[in-house]
């Protein structure tokens, strides 16, 4: 793993337009900050190595050590990651403004009701905003359910909430969330308040978010003025984002929000975040349904120990739904390797790479048939 | 004791600006008035100290062209007034100053511009002598401390004798230098002011003044610049001294005469040139200087900054070359003068010595070798930077951090004043505009109204106290009623903070130390319809959040005033809110999580990094209290204690 600085972690990813403001760097050091869900640096650093560097998913993200590191096995290039079983699930006894079945919800609730979790890191909303906060108690939990689809500096939360001593945090990530998560588990600069950042992660699916702030002003553009309280993005072929407010529903041509996907988004290869305890996401055709896959043993004694409370239903999901999402997944990850490689971001011989991967691998990827 | 009760006949030490001063009080001055700006306050500030004693009326105007219009009223009075202001406050006043020398004046009225050859102080190297001529006035340039006490006081006969006004140009080197100077009689104060008006229309003494009918006035304008003309040609002021057919006639004016003086001694050439020193260069005495021209073989002009005089007198002798034959005349348009920055004796010898064809003497090798050592290893290496607790440093910190965080790349236009230098890593580099007075607002109104053609950056500026009333008023007006959508921080920090602390019409004090009323800044931008904060910028987490505020959610013009007086100024200096520790066991020193960012990127010169322990710590005979590093240290280690609570 090459850990360089602030400066080139400027050059890589802010610079380039990579970044999308997770906000693993933001709240280390006084250098970069999260503002209206962006990203900044405010003065150079002319650090050697940093943590900033070290944690951030989009530049030199080695594939094969961050997955021995979480599933002890270097990338298997699988469309859906390395796991250990795909499944549909709901939440039971929950109630709240879920997306589809309350699953991650649950999860959490479960997790911090348990103990498995001192406290979560969820993803509400104000000012039409995505709102990253530190939640210990079902109801917090429940006050942001539903997805935001706009990229959320969660880590940002996760660095402030360890800096001021919370451990055993169950976070909810998407997949570079979660890949950088793994890189500050993996702890590579030996820092003792990084030891163990996140006890459990339970990953989003997530095709690509959108520039948050751009998302307000198009919601406010098309709601006169308010902001979202809901949004959804029905599966293919539907081609649209509907945005609900106060009873009032409106429909967004997918065409006018694809300009507002971060460059980062594109050249992201993970779709169900590979490198979470478990991951959840939406089912074609089965609303009220979440599909959830378990990754990881920790994952699988949450999920095993929610059923037994009585807290989640399980079953198995249709064959020809779970080709339809590793398809969907093989397909994201195609792409963004394939622009990777054009733009020179991956396996770069001479210089920074975005991702590395073990070139079998990836020329694998690169050929698999769509 | 104020300069008004110094005896006449007694040798004084006198700064060039107090000489100036001391010359007006012996014309019997009744009014003086200027704006602040460097080299030319203290002129202002020395006759508001002895304005009790002398009985005159002194203020600081709101700005320069006020200054003239106040100065000028005493003149249509009978009265004889004074204005003072640096070069580039002659480019504000030259509206007024092109009709005032249409009009003409009746008491005695002079106008003391002060340049900046260098800017030493300043961003700009104006030349006020082109607008002598611009606008057909004439002009002095005293060349020593006696002259410039002596020339100011002629100056009031010289314009009463024409009835114009009288420009009195003075440089840095004259102004902040001091000398020796014989003070004569300060005559009794005036009580005789009146105006007249009901006079015929062309009477300059008893009619309406105006530069109308115009044709007619310009050329009486003219007339009176040829009876100057006249009467220069047997001025005192100026003087040769040198064989009577020199080989190279050097004309030296201002300060650059005693540069020339010492150039010609260094270089033993005083047999072979002669040195003419010019007091009255416009409209020059051409009897007198074609005179010098036709004794001498070649000529050298030296003066600073632009080639005034060079010119004027290629002019003429073109205009006499039948008389005088073809005569070489060299300066800046040739290169042998620089035309840039201050002259000094050195680069006078140079110019002479390449006109003559001679050597300068050598400079000892080893004097050089040891000097240039002494100054690489000797000298620190010190940015020009804000003073330990001054508020700007604090107000560009949050300006900064805010539009970075922002994202939008937003900017600030700025101005002048002590804040100027945030263009520079002291001010984080916060300026991307720096111009006139009130500019960065002017400019921010035309930024503001570019987001139909694609400007979707969130556009500021800055303005100072003074600054705000002296010429960013009017930029604010335009941008409220043209709906310009920029957010406008007031750097308040309570008085005219570069100069040294002049009042303005924002303090409850004016020149005179008289109680007046302070005009509210808040209560007049709010007046104006604009969106008003007002934060104090040592608290940084308040500002920041009022500025995004205002930066996301409002439309329009948006001001924000940033409150807290300047360290240097006489309610704060040498009073420390704070004393400030460093906890060596929290610092973080060079480590990951903050690298230095008080000594290395916020850099108060009250912080100091020791290298050997890897940690910052705090220099308490340089810090001034204010308790600002300890909002920014990420770890928490600064620490700040109330100096009151202490004591308690």
């Amino acid at each position: 793993m090459q850990i360089l600085g602030p400066t080139q972690l400027y050059e890589d990813v802010i610079a380039k337009g990579l970044c999308t403001g997770c906000g693993a760097c933001v709240g280390l050091c006084p250098y970069f900050v999260t503002h209206r869900a962006k990203t900044s640096m405010l003065f150079p650093c002319d650090r050697e190595q940093g943590r900033c560097f070290a944690f951030c998913p989009r530049v030199e993200l080695d594939l094969d050590e961050v997955s021995r590191f979480v599933h002890g096995a270097p990338y298997s290039g699988e469309p859906l990651g390395t796991h250990r079983q795909v499944l549909l699930a709901q939440a039971k006894g929950l109630s709240g403004s879920f997306q589809a079945g309350g699953t991650v919800s649950a999860l959490l609730c479960h997790a911090l009701q348990t103990g498995a979790a001192g406290a979560a890191v969820v993803t509400g909303q104000k000012d039409g905003l995505p709102d990253p906060r530190v939640a210990t108690t079902a109801e917090e939990v429940l006050s942001a359910s539903g997805s935001k689809y706009g990229a959320a500096p969660v880590l940002a939360t996760v660095n402030k909430a360890i800096a001021s001593g919370t451990r055993d945090l169950a976070v909810a990530a998407t997949p570079c969330q979660a890949a950088a998560l793994a890189q500050m588990g993996m702890n590579p600069l030996g820092r003792e308040d990084f030891m163990a950042p996140a006890s459990l992660v339970i990953g989003l699916f997530c095709t690509w978010a959108i520039d948050a702030r751009s998302l307000a002003a198009l919601a406010a553009e098309h709601l006169s003025g308010k902001a979202a309280t809901r949004m959804d993005l029905p599966p293919p072929p539907s081609e649209i984002l509907v945005l609900e407010t106060g009873g009032r529903r409106v429909e967004v041509p997918l065409s006018e929000v694809r300009k507002l996907v971060p460059a980062g988004c594109l050249c992201c290869p993970d779709m169900t975040a590979e490198f979470a305890d478990v991951s959840v996401g939406v089912v074609e055709g089965e609303p009220g349904w979440n599909t959830l896959i378990v990754r990881t043993q920790k994952g699988a004694d949450l999920v095993e120990s929610a059923i037994a409370a009585g807290k989640l239903e399980t079953r198995e999901p249709e064959a020809e739904a779970a080709a339809h999402l590793s398809r969907a997944a093989a397909g994201k990850r195609r792409r963004a390797f394939a622009r990777a490689r054009e733009q020179g971001l991956l396996n770069t011989a001479e210089g920074r790479a975005s991702l590395r991967v073990d070139e079998q691998v990836a020329e694998k990827i690169l050929t698999e048939e769509s | 004791m104020s300069i008004a009760k110094h005896p006449a006949g007694e040798r004084r030490l006198y700064m060039g600006n107090e000489a100036i001063a001391r010359g007006a009080l012996e014309a019997g001055v009744s009014v003086a008035a200027g704006y602040p700006g460097t080299p030319s306050s203290e002129i202002i500030e020395t006759l508001a100290k002895a304005a009790k004693d002398a009985d005159i009326y002194v203020e600081w105007s709101t700005n320069e062209k006020v200054a003239m219009e106040v100065a000028a009223a005493a003149s249509f009075a009978g009265l004889r007034s004074l204005c003072i202001m640096k070069q580039n406050g002659v480019n504000v006043a030259s509206d007024f100053l092109l009709h005032l020398a249409g009009s003409g004046t009746r008491g005695g009225m002079v106008l003391v511009p002060c340049d900046d050859p260098g800017a030493l102080s300043s961003v700009n190297e104006g030349e006020s002598r082109h607008f002598a001529k611009m606008v057909e006035v004439p002009l002095l340039e005293p060349a020593d401390f006696q002259e410039a006490k002596d020339l100011t006081k002629w100056a009031f006969t010289l314009s009463e004798e024409l009835r114009s006004l009288v420009f009195v140009r003075s440089v840095t080197r004259l102004s902040h230098a001091s000398g020796t100077v014989v003070p004569g009689e300060i005559p009794a104060p005036r009580r005789d002011a009146k105006f007249t008006y009901n006079g015929f229309i062309l009477d300059p003494m008893e009619g309406p003044v105006m530069s109308a009918p115009v044709t007619f006035k310009h050329g009486q304008q003219q007339e009176k610049l040829k009876r100057a003309e006249e009467i220069f040609e047997d001025s005192p002021f100026n003087t040769y001294a040198g064989p009577d057919n020199p080989e190279l006639l050097v004309i030296a004016t201002s300060a650059c005469w005693l540069y020339a003086r010492e150039a010609l001694r260094m270089l033993n050439a005083e047999g072979k040139a002669g040195l003419l020193k010019l007091a009255t260069t416009w409209p020059l005495p051409r009897k007198l200087v074609k005179k010098h021209l036709a004794a001498a073989g070649k000529v050298l002009v030296l003066e600073e900054v632009l080639p005034f005089t060079e010119e004027n007198v290629k002019v003429l002798a073109q205009e006499a070359a039948d008389e005088i034959g073809h005569k070489p005349i060299l300066g800046k348009r040739d290169g042998h003068v620089p035309m840039t920055g201050e002259l000094n004796p050195d680069l006078a010898a140079d110019a002479v010595a390449k006109a003559l064809g001679a050597q300068v003497p050598e400079v000892d090798p080893d004097y050089k070798t040891k000097a240039g050592q002494y100054a690489f290893f000797g000298a620190p290496n010190r940015d020009l930077t804000f003073c330990p607790g001054c508020p700007h440093r604090a107000s560009f910190w949050s300006i900064h951090n805010t539009l970075a965080a922002d994202g939008r790349e937003g900017f600030v236009c700025g101005d002048i004043g002590c804040y100027s230098m945030a263009v520079l890593p002291s001010g984080f580099s916060t300026l991307k505009t720096l111009h006139s007075m009130g500019s960065g607002t002017g400019l921010a109104s035309g930024f503001g109204k570019l987001g139909p053609f694609g400007l979707n950056q969130p556009v500021m500026s800055v303005c100072g106290d003074s600054t705000f009333f002296h010429a960013a008023l009017p930029a604010l007006v335009n941008a409220v009623h043209h709906q310009s959508d920029i957010t406008m921080a007031v750097l308040d920090n309570s008085g005219t903070g570069m100069t040294g602390f002049q009042s303005h019409p924002g303090l409850p004090t004016d020149a005179l130390g008289n109680e007046v009323p302070a005009i509210d800044i808040e209560a007049v931008c709010r007046s104006l319809g604009a969106e008003v904060r007002v934060t104090d910028p040592f608290d940084l987490e308040k500002t920041q959040q009022t500025l995004h505020e205002l930066l996301e959610t409002k439309k329009g013009v948006k001001v924000l005033i940033l409150r807290q007086a300047c360290a240097l100024s006489p309610q704060r200096k040498g009073k420390k809110d704070f004393d400030m520790e460093v906890d060596a066991a929290l610092c973080r020193g060079e480590d990951c999580g903050c690298n230095r960012l008080c000594t290395r990127i916020f850099r108060c010169p009250g912080l100091v990094w020791d290298a050997t322990a890897g940690r910052a710590r705090i220099d308490e005979v340089i810090c001034a209290g204010c308790g600002v590093c300890a909002s920014i240290c990420p770890a928490g280690a600064i620490i700040k204690k109330p100096v009151s609570a202490q004591a308690a």
